[in-house]
């Protein structure tokens, strides 16, 4: 009998303008983690949709425990023993957790009539005893952390009998913490016999996670290796094509005086609930000061308060000396603050608008772009097609509508659209979301650049190791608060990790200088 | 909530809300002002009931002692059927996603539709159901006989009518909304508003005018033994028998929507339907069943607003439906979507109106014919906000990302 789980031959998938999927071929042992390599857009998702069933590929063959197999819905993909766990979680919030584990195969009861609530209950309970899980079947979905509703997603799929469980970017809303513990889970489905396919496009994960990589790029698969056989360098290149500085070079900087002061800020939502929790730290000129965390610890929030978008409930934001916690958020452009939005689609960029117009985003108001309340097309069109060039916005095409480009580059024309403003003040949320390898070198060299030239950088991003490469000083946040900062250099990412799940290691060296409690 | 619960929670409130200064209330969170708001209103109901339980001469206790006098619970109920009734239909279809604003027509055309029914087959006797059918093609006569015949009563045929005109409606509602993905809103306001001009339309055709004549009307159920209970006897088991069918329905529904499969699934369709559809279940199929239930229990309201009471449909104005559907939304949104919450809800409503008709003497009726929907604005108020399902008002198709 082949040791083969799952085995695709020349898979084809087209959708309009695009190949996302051009004659790949994969094959995955049983009992294995084989991880999905590849930079955003590179087709792994794809792939992983048409062996689920979810979409119908052009050419190729999908086999199963080799036999050759026709998916036309997910349902055909379940019966056949593979289970995908999306990267956005399909559960439903309010219900309780075995309600959504067992739901559209619910064990009955009365003639059929109505759900045996204690036998989904203990069917679920066993699944959680033999494959080692932590979970209570009766608590609700949205009571639970994320890493809990990841488990309730595996155990959704083993209850419908997967063999082969599809995890798509699975540890993105993990804390590092968590990212241990589903290791520890993949570990014991494939002591179990389960296939685990992994769909990454962090290095680190898949040398630490799969047994095999697969690293796909443009829609290709470049070639499957052994981690035994291989490194991250080797990888990178694989992925993007070319080499690649994985590690960031960061030359030494004498930071100057504040520049940005955030001085016991509380953010309140509609729900009173506080979001921000008396935050204060100072960012100075010619310094990156980074802020880790989990999303939905209060990021966003806090990120909306400096930048205006929101009105903190209390506390100031000081610029250069200057109070501007009243100040709109155009004043704030004039204060001298660039802003990268953490989601470049709703607040970067105007979709349907040309790069030209999206390059007068925010300086719509000012000289030499608008005179007596009429805009300068000419100069704006000079101004986008210099943003271009500088930041290599690829194509260099300015009356290319945003959509049309790709993540990176819509990315780098943000970058450049807020940097060429010449800010004392940067703030920069999620910068390389979504960007791949090449983008992310370069945004990592502006960054730095401006730090060279004495500006004040506010990072906030929740990949760990970006942060803690760029920031001088690094701010950890866990449920609206600043917890502490520290010195990235000296702080190891495990005592990151505990101080983003809200604990305390010993020895931690704090480098908070004002506000904040002990 | 007891009334030792109530008093003592008061009194545990009193001495933190009375010396609150004005700039304390600005600082307090929207939650706090609003549990004080709540209390405050409690208490001071509290207040002019006590008052009208030691002063029944006074209004307080004309008003309390009305509000709960046997004749008063008799005709809330009644009253209750066709908003408690369309709200739980209501509820049905929001929970799985779509939002039914057209409750107010499914109501108007199934009232229509039973007194049609009622009146074609024929005045206040029964009819032998199914019918013998005969015609004539080409000079012979061919009969269609059944063999076996039931005696319906012509009243329980109208109201079949009703239940089936109401879901017809309801089915076309569902098929702009769901297989055409038309606006909910729009469709719902659509259904509305052709009911509004169909029925009496159709009524002028049949009968010459807006309203229809009297035909037949349900009779009153009574109960042998239990009616003789004090109180609670003449109320339960002495009433119209949609009064019955009303209390049944409540649990019934409560049972249908958190204790079966298909509960579970019209949950998870208005919460997230990709869940739902990556899981095998047919969003789209739950939805149309569900729309089809809020067609169903509307045409029981409908013809129970009909037939039930005058036997006949008063088209004029509003028509005779007047604005329930829309009560009745209101109902299901006060109650979070709990079929014993809106049907607490729609007593609350058809309390007000009954306790109207009985105090038109004490302050002027326009007074009270306000009242229910001040209540209506002050109770949504002091709740807060209803827990709405998630994808409510959105399409749904299989295979989008």
């Amino acid at each position: 009998m082949s040791n083969t789980a799952v085995r695709l031959a020349g898979i084809t998938k087209r959708f309009p303008g695009v190949v996302a999927n051009d004659q790949v071929d994969l094959t995955v042992e049983k009992g294995s983690v084989h991880a999905l390599l590849g930079e955003n857009g590179a087709g792994k998702t794809t792939l992983m949709n048409v062996l689920y069933g979810l979409l119908q590929p052009e050419e190729g063959d999908v086999y199963v425990k080799g036999e050759r197999r026709e998916f036309q819905s997910p349902r055909d993909a379940i019966d056949a023993g593979i289970g995908m766990i999306h990267q956005h979680f399909m559960l439903v919030d309010p219900m309780q957790i075995w309600a959504n584990i067992v739901l559209g195969q619910e064990p009955r009861k009365y003639f059929g009539l109505a759900v045996d609530e204690q036998a989904a209950i203990q069917q679920v309970h066993d699944l959680c005893e033999r494959y080692g899980f932590e979970v209570d079947p009766t608590e609700t979905v949205e009571d639970v952390s994320v890493g809990v509703q990841q488990r309730v997603e595996i155990l959704k799929t083993l209850y419908r009998g997967a063999d082969v469980l599809i995890l798509d970017e699975p540890t993105a809303v993990l804390t590092p913490q968590e990212v241990e513990d589903l290791y520890d889970v993949l570990d014991e489905l494939t002591a179990q016999g389960k296939t685990v396919i992994f769909i990454t496009h962090k290095l680190g994960e898949a040398m630490h996670s799969a047994d095999d990589i697969t690293v796909l790029r443009d829609g290709e698969s470049i070639a499957t290796v052994s981690v035994d056989e291989t490194n991250q360098n080797e990888l990178a290149e694989m992925m993007v094509g070319r080499e690649v500085l994985l590690e960031v070079d960061v030359p030494e900087h004498e930071p100057g005086e504040t520049t940005l002061a955030v001085d016991d800020v509380t953010v309140t939502d509609g729900d009173d609930i506080d979001r921000v929790k008396d935050v204060s730290f100072e960012v100075r000129a010619g310094e990156v000061f980074g802020i880790a965390g989990v999303d939905g610890n209060g990021q966003s929030e806090l990120v909306e308060a400096i930048t205006g978008l929101e009105s903190p409930t209390s506390g100031r934001i000081v610029v250069e000396g200057d109070d501007i916690t009243g100040h709109s958020r155009r004043q704030r452009i004039d204060d001298g603050m660039a802003y990268i939005p953490e989601d470049r689609h709703e607040r970067g960029l105007v979709m349907d608008f040309d790069l030209v117009e999206n390059g007068l985003l925010g300086s719509q108001h000012a000289e030499p772009y608008s005179k007596n309340g009429r805009i300068e097309w000419d100069t704006v069109r000079g101004h986008a097609e210099d943003i271009i060039e500088t930041y290599d916005v690829r194509p260099p095409n300015a009356d290319a509508d945003a959509h049309s480009l790709s993540g990176g580059n819509q990315q780098k024309f943000i970058v450049g659209r807020e940097f060429e403003r010449d800010p004392s003040v940067v703030v920069a949320t999620h910068p390389t979301r979504g960007v791949d390898i090449g983008s992310t070198e370069f945004i990592h060299e502006e960054l730095l650049d401006l730090r060279q030239r004495d500006r004040a950088v506010l990072l906030i991003s929740s990949k760990l190791d970006e942060v803690r490469q760029l920031s001088d000083r690094l701010g950890v946040m866990y449920e609206g608060e600043l917890v502490d900062i520290v010195d990235p250099d000296e702080t190891s990412e495990e005592e990151i990790g505990l101080l983003m799940a809200g604990e305390r290691p010993d020895g931690i060296e704090s480098m908070r200088t004002t506000g904040g409690r002990p | 909530m007891d009334r030792d619960d109530l008093e003592r929670r008061l009194r545990n409130a009193a001495p933190e809300v009375l010396p609150l200064s004005v700039a304390e209330l600005r600082s307090m969170s929207r939650a706090d002002a609003r549990r004080l708001a709540t209390w405050l209103t409690v208490g001071v109901l509290a207040l002019v009931a006590l008052y009208g339980i030691v002063f029944p001469g006074s209004t307080a206790g004309e008003v309390f002692w009305t509000a709960i006098g046997q004749s008063t619970i008799e005709s809330s109920l009644r009253l209750a059927v066709p908003i408690a009734l369309t709200a739980i239909g209501g509820l049905y279809a929001e929970k799985s996603g779509v939002i039914n604003i057209g409750l107010e027509g499914l109501l108007i055309i199934s009232a229509f539709a039973a007194v049609v029914v009622a009146d074609v087959l024929g005045g206040a006797g029964s009819t032998g159901f199914p019918p013998v059918v005969s015609f004539d093609v080409g000079g012979s006569t061919y009969t269609i006989d059944p063999g076996v015949q039931l005696l319906v009563p012509n009243v329980w045929l109208g109201i079949a009518g009703g239940v089936l005109a109401s879901m017809l409606l309801a089915f076309l509602f569902a098929v702009i909304c769901i297989r055409y993905e038309g606006d909910q809103i729009i469709a719902g306001l659509a259904v509305w508003l052709v009911a509004l001009g169909l029925a009496p339309f159709a009524s002028k055709v049949m009968y010459g005018q807006p309203s229809t004549p009297q035909v037949v009307r349900l009779g009153e159920w009574t109960v042998p033994v239990l009616s003789d209970i004090p109180f609670v006897g003449p109320i339960l088991f002495d009433a119209n028998p949609m009064v019955f069918i009303m209390l049944v329905s409540v649990p019934v529904a409560w049972y249908g929507l958190n204790r079966t499969s298909f509960g579970y699934w019209v949950q998870a369709s208005g919460e997230n339907p990709k869940a739902l559809d990556t899981v095998g279940v047919n969003v789209n199929r739950v939805r149309y069943a569900a729309v089809l239930i809020s067609g169903f229990f509307a045409g029981i309201g409908g013809s129970a607003l009909s037939l039930g009471s005058g036997g006949l449909f008063n088209g004029a104005g509003q028509t005779m439906v007047d604005g329930r559907g829309f009560i009745a939304i209101a109902a299901y949104l006060f109650g979070n979507y709990n079929p014993f919450g809106a049907f607490a809800a729609s007593y609350l409503f058809s309390g007000l109106q009954a306790l109207q008709i009985r105090l038109q003497g004490i302050a002027p009726t326009e007074v009270f014919l306000m009242l229910p929907y001040v209540v209506v604005v002050i109770v949504l108020v002091l709740v807060g906000r209803t827990r709405l399902p998630e994808a409510a008002g959105e399409h749904y198709e299989s295979g989008e990302d």
